[in-house]
């Protein structure tokens, strides 16, 4: 069930299929030209990147530790 | 349904509200939204995100049939999106994104994604709105998506094209920034991009067109998980890599001044004197630019609020921050000239910066070198500045730029013909003006320069 208190757009909702194809597309080339890079030795690490990764620990998994 | 004073920002969403009680905030969680509560409870989903330093924690102070109260950890000073600087507004962009990417993988989702459901607390951006998961329904699209474009992702490419002067714009577009309008401020080149084209001018045609569907007929959207995910993983990435095309004016302020490396250390020491005999808990340093002089600062206090005109000085104080891993400076965008205003519904929505100031009242506040941009940048007279400042706190720390001063002269002579009508900035009528309404406690003139500081009391 959802509350919905605003307007999500009925557009932006249709759309959202065609941007997750691109994205995926997006996502699996980048993925492809890191491969390249490292192989190359190419790939280097951004020293002045002060954000996280998206991943988020699990607080179970730290439990377990 | 709400029984209690609710907070006047509080009124959107119907599964609870917030209300304060004796100065503390609670949140009130109402019957319909019972059950997704008891599910983030749990499942251990909000402990995770609180122990990740994600989302503020709460305790449970009541739980009946009709309503549970909880209490969040209390934030002594709310900033506002249009108040961040452009990293800080990025990392309020990609904790919504990473927060969504965890939900989705513990079957819930984010229902909004609003820039204002995240504010910055010892040192992080954190989540506040708790009630803003639901259930995830499988291959449902994420129905606040164009949120987050119009909220954060928007305003961020903007300022990235544009300048961080944009970001200011979320304070007349309460509910985000129109995607159209977005669309129609890039440069035309970014259609070529297929995250930008499809993410934006893609979206903002699809919603020009079905924006005249009144009756609802268009099917319902599906989405694959995966796909959600590819769409929120691409974004955090694209987020993460945005820079601004702009150099700051001050963010070499340092190099630039009229201070010796003795006159600094002076200047140093004589507040650091001033703030252990005060002793405060917390204070607030009015055009603090990159922090460095609260940095200076060897007293324990709890909290500093270190504001600055200037986006890009707000932003290179906060990746010091971040990278030094500070706790207890809350850095962010002010324009002594004009302050945030109160928005939204009734204009009570969001409080204005004075109004946030007069409930968080800090023990001492900091001027320096501001006083002399105030009067000749933006002809406020003494009295005038002095007001404003004696709204704040008992004690005022500022310093005074002689007429002498370099910086002074050259914006002096940036008044040409009207040089003259300064004739009022001296240092002999900014004394009786504040004497007004400040007692002058201490008054020590800062060697090999043109610059006098004052510790000021406020009278009665």
């Amino acid at each position: 069930m959802h509350f919905l208190y605003f307007d999500p757009g009925l557009g932006a909702m249709i759309i959202q299929a065609i941007i997750a194809a691109v994205a995926g597309f997006i996502l699996f080339s980048k993925n492809v030209m890191y491969k390249i890079k490292l192989l190359l030795g190419l790939a280097k690490e951004d020293k002045d990147d002060v954000f996280d990764d998206i991943e988020i620990k699990d607080s179970d998994v730290e439990n377990k530790n | 349904m709400q029984s209690k004073n609710a907070h006047s920002s509080s009124f959107r969403d119907p599964s609870g509200y917030i209300f304060t009680d004796n100065n503390t905030i609670k949140r009130v969680i109402n019957p319909i939204y019972f059950k997704q509560y008891k599910a983030l409870m749990s499942s251990g989903f909000f402990d995770s995100l609180i122990k990740n330093k994600l989302l503020i924690s709460h305790t449970e102070v009541s739980n009946t049939d009709d309503e549970i109260i909880i209490e969040p950890e209390q934030i002594s000073f709310i900033t506002y999106p249009y108040e961040w600087s452009f990293n800080m507004y990025k990392e309020a962009a990609l904790l919504t994104l990473k927060i969504q990417k965890y939900s989705l993988e513990h079957g819930f989702s984010l229902k909004d994604a609003s820039a204002f459901n995240v504010t910055f607390y010892k040192g992080k951006a954190v989540f506040i709105d708790t009630l803003s998961f639901d259930f995830y329904t499988e291959n449902s699209p994420w129905r606040a998506y164009k949120q987050f474009i119009t909220h954060f992702f928007g305003p961020l490419l903007l300022a990235s094209y544009h300048g961080s002067q944009q970001l200011k714009l979320l304070s007349n577009f309460i509910d985000g920034i129109p995607v159209k309008m977005v669309s129609s401020m890039l440069p035309s080149k970014t259609k070529l991009s297929p995250l930008l084209y499809t993410n934006i001018h893609l979206l903002a045609k699809l919603e020009d067109k079905h924006n005249e569907d009144y009756e609802g007929k268009t099917k319902t959207a599906t989405l694959s998980k995966k796909g959600q995910l590819n769409i929120i993983m691409s974004l955090y990435d694209y987020i993460k890599k945005l820079e601004l095309k702009e150099t700051s004016e001050w963010g070499n302020y340092y190099n630039k001044t009229n201070y010796t490396d003795s006159a600094f250390k002076t200047k140093a020491t004589v507040i650091n004197n001033w703030i252990s005999e005060i002793k405060p808990s917390n204070l607030i340093d009015i055009g603090g630019n990159d922090g460095t002089f609260v940095r200076q600062i060897n007293y324990p206090y709890t909290e500093s609020l270190v504001c600055d005109i200037d986006n890009n000085a707000v932003d290179f104080n906060y990746k010091t921050i971040k990278r030094n891993k500070e706790d207890r400076m809350l850095p962010f965008v002010l324009d002594v000239l004009n302050p945030s205003a109160a928005i939204g519904l009734n204009s009570k929505e969001r409080s204005s910066f004075l109004e946030r100031m007069a409930s968080y009242s800090p023990d001492v506040t900091l001027a320096l070198a501001v006083i002399h941009h105030m009067s000749l940048s933006g002809n406020v007279p003494f009295k005038e500045s002095a007001k404003f400042f004696a709204s704040f706190s008992k004690y005022l720390i500022i310093e005074f730029p002689k007429r002498n001063d370099s910086w002074v002269q050259r914006l002096l002579k940036s008044k040409a013909d009207f040089e003259d009508y300064f004739g009022f900035y001296t240092i002999e009528n900014f004394e009786s003006a504040y004497s007004e309404l400040f007692v002058v406690k201490e008054k020590i003139h800062i060697e090999d320069s043109d610059r006098v500081m004052y510790l000021l009391e406020t009278k009665n």
